[in-house]
């Protein structure tokens, strides 16, 4: 089943998921119309900055079993039938925060939403492109990343490539720029060396 | 969908979709195929709100308002917008005047008997030139004129100066209105300059101040570096004649050595065309099999020899990397401005040569050979001949030209739109009075993926013609409209009555060829030699201009040039300052207040063109013309 899978090593901050999600959730649809909507978009992927001033892309992750589910007092907040995405009624929300409260990745914010009921506040947060998807779309902010940062696929598969790098990294014999491939038997052999010279001394 | 259907989405015209095929089959990237990849682009971009000129940032402005709505420095949309624009015009500016100065280089050294194989071909038009430039013509000899007319070019370019020479041309109420804003361009390289000083972190940061400061320095392109290079391409080439002459790839021969020049300035073509007529060297391609020589244009400098000489011209901007797919051009050369840095890995898939010949435009994978004005003569004759070598390295199943050429009629300059009118503008007003010609429109610019190849062009030309509007086109529109055989007297056919009568009268197709891009300030001459002929502003005058599918910076100080000197502009693409409300509110509403033109956006050809009729029918009813009502 495919989902979204955030690489942070890859996210170079330029933060064209936020752009893309907003206008996703817009209702023209395109930037430039979505500039003028009120209430104005509000993206669902919020990317932060870490001690390095490197980039993080924090988005919601549909845990199971969500906090914000059980925290959900009016009991807005519920299950999609495949049983992938966690989704916020806006018609129920009351606007209570609980939800946020006990998000450990705070990934949930409060705006007006074109999809919202008119001129109320709700919590907003990531609906994995759901309309998109029925389309046969990528969810916005995996389309607008150019450096693979977030990806559309199953978790298994690319944990499967990152085992692959890993254990690419691994391998004995690696030559690297012309020195000599890692032989173990050299440690010990110049262990001894020290050893010997030592001893005379 | 089909195979067929996939390119007839990219471009209308018969060539484009036959050669996009072919690029597919031979596995060539396309510019098409980059621009693919590159979607969706950067939102904070197309908005132009984002900033990368200090080191404090980069820094981006979120439209959303979550995030920052500042940058490190504190400029807020309209300054981020303003400055980015501001860049916009003085890359574009720079770059029509250096083309400008380069051909002022080559006039010196014509003086200077230092520039084999170049002359002054219209000494009638440097005499009249130069005494704009208060040069003394009695009794000089043309040696002695020409380095003077040069020198007091290469003064407009400076420091000293407070206002351009060739200003002069423009009607006094307009000079007023520029004095007045205090946007009288004062020196070409300094206004550019100066918006590089405007733009830099913590100079200026009244959004406002700095869009007329942009204004600014587009007038010293449009009423400088560009008019300048116009001009002395006559002087050095000859002024344009009505000429017949064919476009699209079918130019290309089969049985010829085809040999492209792409690129901007005359400097190098006009040498390629001296070489490729050279008796030796047609004897020498005949001896290799070949029945001779054919030089073919793309872009610019492909317009610059169609004007003058009537040679035929392979494609525009988006016919650049297909033109090398036919597998059957021996040479292309180059000097600079709009060539594809992707055209030599291209060229390496075939057996085309990719020569640079600028020192200030090297590209990867072409062969460098500089051109200056005393070796040009020279050094093209080695070029050609090396072509020539290349013809038996053709594959021969490869080679693969599928359509016949269009016809079409090129050469309009000013002087030669006079002389077809009997030698004044009478005539010409007074269709535009009777109403037979409604007015004029200057369908100018570039391609750019982001709209079908030619539909912009070519559809709103068709819609303005039909409405009796005469137009006048340059550039990469100028080659669509040819292709689409807008340009051949029968048009007239696909004309609205009132234009029909007028063209089959003077005998001259409904589209006028006026020139290259730096030739767009033929359309200003023009102009402002009706206004002055009628009394009034260039504003006042029922005209307008378009760029449907442009791309390049250029484009913008032409635009910007345009609008500031009162022509109304349609542009296809939208400009990035979308992120600026004011902004945006000045360049399509409050200009009209200050300059007594505006932009406008309009991707649709067909709005466009409903744009400019209900823009024309409203200066025809100010000027008390007879008029239509259109709401």
């Amino acid at each position: 089943m495919k989902s979204v899978v955030v690489r942070p090593e890859r996210c170079v901050g330029c933060m064209q998921c936020m752009i893309a999600c907003a206008v996703a959730h817009s209702r023209s649809k395109t930037l430039f119309g979505a500039i003028q909507e009120h209430p104005k978009p509000s993206s669902r992927i919020h990317i932060g900055a870490g001690l390095f001033r490197e980039a993080f892309p924090n988005r919601c992750r549909h845990c199971d079993p969500a906090p914000c589910y059980f925290a959900c007092l009016p009991g807005a907040i519920f299950r999609s039938e495949d049983g992938e995405t966690v989704v916020i009624d806006h018609g129920r929300c009351i606007n209570c925060a609980s939800c946020a409260m006990v998000c450990p990745f705070g990934v949930i914010r409060y705006h007006q939403d074109v999809f919202a009921p008119p001129n109320k506040v709700v919590a907003i947060k990531c609906d994995n492109c759901m309309e998109r998807q029925e389309k046969g779309m990528v969810p916005a902010c995996v389309e607008a990343c150019k450096t693979g940062a977030l990806v559309f696929e199953d978790v298994n598969v690319t944990l499967a490539e990152k085992t692959a790098e890993v254990s690419r990294a691994a391998s004995a014999g690696i030559v690297e720029g012309g020195k000599e491939p890692f032989n173990p038997m050299n440690v010990l052999n110049k262990h001894r060396e020290i050893l010997e010279s030592l001893a005379k001394n | 969908m089909s195979e067929k259907e996939k390119y007839e989405e990219l471009t209308i015209t018969e060539d484009g979709k036959l050669m996009l095929k072919k690029a597919e089959a031979d596995g060539i990237e396309t510019v098409w195929d980059r621009y693919k990849k590159q979607l969706p682009q950067c939102g904070y971009c197309e908005l132009g709100l984002s900033c990368r000129n200090c080191a404090m940032g980069p820094c981006r402005i979120d439209p959303f308002g979550e995030g920052p709505q500042k940058g490190v420095c504190g400029a807020d949309a309209d300054i981020i917008v303003a400055r980015n624009l501001g860049r916009m015009i003085a890359a574009g500016a720079a770059a029509h005047s250096d083309h400008g100065r380069d051909l002022v280089e080559v006039l010196r050294n014509v003086a200077e008997g230092k520039a084999p194989g170049y002359e002054i071909r219209d000494e009638d038009k440097l005499r009249r030139v130069a005494v704009e430039y208060g040069v003394e013509v009695d009794g000089k000899s043309t040696q002695d004129i020409a380095k003077e007319l040069a020198y007091a070019m290469e003064e407009d370019y400076g420091t000293r100066k407070k206002a351009l020479t060739l200003l002069k041309r423009a009607p006094e109420k307009r000079r007023q209105i520029w004095d007045k804003l205090g946007i009288t361009p004062r020196g070409i390289d300094r206004e550019t300059s100066e918006m590089m000083h405007r733009t830099h972190m913590g100079v200026d940061n009244d959004w406002a101040n700095l869009l007329l400061h942009g204004l600014r320095n587009a007038l010293s392109d449009g009423w400088g570096g560009s008019m300048i290079a116009t001009e002395v391409s006559d002087i050095l080439f000859g002024t344009p004649k009505p000429t017949e002459s064919t476009v699209n790839l079918g130019v290309l021969k089969e049985d010829e050595v085809n040999i492209v020049v792409h690129g901007h300035n005359p400097v190098v073509s006009e040498m390629i065309y001296q070489a490729a007529n050279d008796e030796e060297l047609i004897n020498l391609a005949k001896e290799k099999g070949a029945r001779g020589i054919n030089l073919v244009g793309l872009c610019c400098t492909g317009n610059e020899l169609l004007m003058r000489r009537g040679i035929p011209m392979a494609g525009n901007h988006l016919m650049t990397e297909l033109v090398i797919v036919t597998g059957a051009v021996e040479m292309i050369l180059v000097d600079y401005q709009c060539i594809m840095p992707s055209l030599g890995h291209i060229a390496s898939c075939y057996h085309t040569k990719m020569v640079s010949t600028s020192d200030k435009a090297k590209y990867p994978e072409m062969e460098h050979h500089e051109f200056h004005p005393h070796n040009a003569r020279e050094l093209a004759k080695k070029l050609v001949r090396e072509a020539i070598e290349n013809f038996s390295n053709r594959t021969p199943g490869k080679v693969y030209i599928p359509v016949e050429p269009i016809k079409l009629t090129s050469g309009f300059s000013v002087e030669a739109i006079l002389e077809a009118l009997g030698g004044s503008l009478e005539p010409l007003i007074n269709v535009i009075k009777e109403g037979k010609v409604r007015g004029i429109a200057g369908i100018v610019g570039c391609n750019n993926p982001k709209i079908k190849h030619d539909l912009g062009h070519v559809t709103l030309t068709k819609r303005l013609i039909e409405n009796d509007i005469l137009v006048v086109d340059t550039g990469c529109a100028a080659i669509a409209n040819g292709k689409a055989g807008l340009k051949v007297l029968e048009a007239a056919n696909m004309a609205g009555n009132g234009l029909k009568e007028v063209c089959n009268l003077l005998k001259i197709p409904p589209v006028l060829h006026v020139g290259s891009c730096v030739d767009n300030v033929r359309i200003l001459v023009a102009v402002a030699a009706l206004a002055n002929e009628l009394g009034v502003d260039m504003s006042d005058l029922p005209v307008a201009g378009a760029a449907p599918e442009w791309y390049s910076e250029k484009a913008v100080s032409i635009g910007s040039y345009m609008v500031g000197s009162g022509i109304f502009t349609v542009l296809g693409p939208m400009p990035p300052i979308l992120g600026s409300k004011n902004v945006v509110q000045l360049l399509t509403s409050g200009l009209s207040e200050i300059v007594g033109a505006t932009f406008a956006v309009e991707p649709d050809p067909e709005k466009a063109a409903t744009l400019i009729i209900k823009h024309i029918e409203k200066k025809r009813k100010s000027l008390g013309l007879p008029y239509n009502e259109l709401v």
